[in-house]
């Protein structure tokens, strides 16, 4: 599972601060982030992928000056991780077709990724917890119904029913939200 | 060297960073060329006689508020640029207000001027040296923003080399006024103008070499 943009801004912070276990559980944990960025990018080129996470690591490392604590920390890796993939081209002297340079340099939408998952979170909390806490698992953290009722102690008609009781009254909100 | 070994040797090195750090380094690159541009305008230019009387008049100011207003404008988009974030080059529109209100001036001081003196108001004493030094003078400041830069990390190497170079074109015309007598808003508009972006336009040329990391 992914690390939250929450989690991963408090090991930045903290490891700014000189806290060298923060800053030791980020670099773990922006492993599997990068790896998924650059396969995505990279189909097939396996060892490439391995050096372009060890360079940004390098890079997230050597230049954590750089960050600033009052921006979300998922933009400011990306851009990074976007910067060393466009740099690996540029040294391989790889051509890219100009479709897909687009889709490198494309900014994926984190803005709107980020204040999407903001919404999401509001919405959640004005349930009641039960209800929030079943439609994150199944829906959001992508749980099946069976895991989600044993995560919680709960019967798995219960976590259905919270989900779609907690659903309904989303709709209604949101709905409620338009003008 | 596999990634375990990588991230405890990384790990090892945590010293604390103090979150102003980074502008800290900016101001110091920024102030190092600064001085060595004053330097020089002191010894090989020399400040202009009538400094005292100038600076309570309004030719100096008005010059004064357009190179610094550009100057600060070009530091805030350098302070932006050289960290790594999803494009943010609309600062580059803030540039234009300054712009706008010096061809405000302008205008207002040739509807006073009779049409027979606009050309010598235009090219005052000075402006076949004026751009040129500009330019020249905006060099070290450059070099220093430069040596800032090997500790940042800017992702439009191309977009934070033209703000550097307008920083560094911006404020050498801040401290040439010091020598400069000219008084008329379209001699600034002209020739600083044609210096400073002049600068703006090398440091963009000159970014995606020197910038690199």
């Amino acid at each position: 599972m992914q690390t939250s943009e929450g989690q991963l801004k408090q090991w930045m912070t903290d490891g700014l601060n000189g806290n060298a276990v923060a800053h030791e559980a980020l670099l773990r944990a922006l492993v599997p982030l990068l790896q998924s960025f650059y396969r995505r990018r990279l189909r097939g080129a396996e060892d490439d992928v391995e050096d372009l996470v060890q360079e940004t690591l390098i890079s997230v490392h050597t230049k954590r000056a750089t960050y600033d604590r009052d921006r979300p920390f998922t933009a400011w890796l990306y851009a990074i991780a976007r910067y060393r993939l466009i740099d690996h081209f540029r040294r391989r002297r790889v051509s890219v077709p100009i479709e897909d340079v687009e889709a490198i340099l494309m900014v994926e939408g984190f803005e709107d990724a980020s204040g999407a998952s903001m919404d999401v979170g509001m919405l959640l909390a004005s349930l009641p917890p039960k209800q929030a806490r079943a439609i994150r698992q199944t829906h959001i953290e992508g749980m099946s119904v069976a895991e989600a009722a044993s995560a919680a102690a709960m019967g798995e008609s219960d976590v259905k029913v919270s989900v779609h009781r907690g659903l309904k009254a989303l709709a209604a909100r949101v709905r409620g939200i338009k003008l | 060297m596999n990634l375990d070994q990588l991230i405890d040797r990384l790990s090892q090195d945590v010293a604390p960073v103090s979150p102003n750090a980074h502008n800290r380094r900016l101001v110091i690159g920024l102030a190092g060329g600064a001085i060595i541009t004053a330097v020089l305008v002191l010894a090989v230019l020399g400040i202009r006689p009538d400094i005292h009387r100038a600076i309570t008049g309004f030719s100096f100011w008005m010059k004064w508020t357009y190179t610094i207003s550009l100057g600060v404008g070009a530091v805030l988009a350098v302070s932006r640029l050289s960290r790594p974030a999803p494009s943010a080059l609309h600062i580059f529109g803030l540039l234009a207000v300054p712009v706008l209100l010096l061809a405000g001036i302008g205008i207002g001081e040739l509807v006073r001027t009779p049409s027979q003196d606009w050309l010598a108001m235009w090219l005052g004493h000075s402006w076949t040296v004026c751009s040129s030094l500009v330019l020249s003078l905006g060099v070290p400041i450059f070099l220093g923003l430069l040596w800032s830069f090997r500790r940042m990390a800017p992702t439009r190497l191309r977009a934070a080399g033209a703000a550097a170079g307008l920083a560094a074109g911006a404020w050498g015309a801040t401290i040439y006024c010091l020598h400069c007598p000219e008084v008329s808003a379209i001699f600034v508009l002209t020739w600083y103008s044609l210096g400073i972006f002049s600068a703006a336009a090398i440091g963009a040329l000159l970014g995606p070499r020197l910038l690199r990391w």
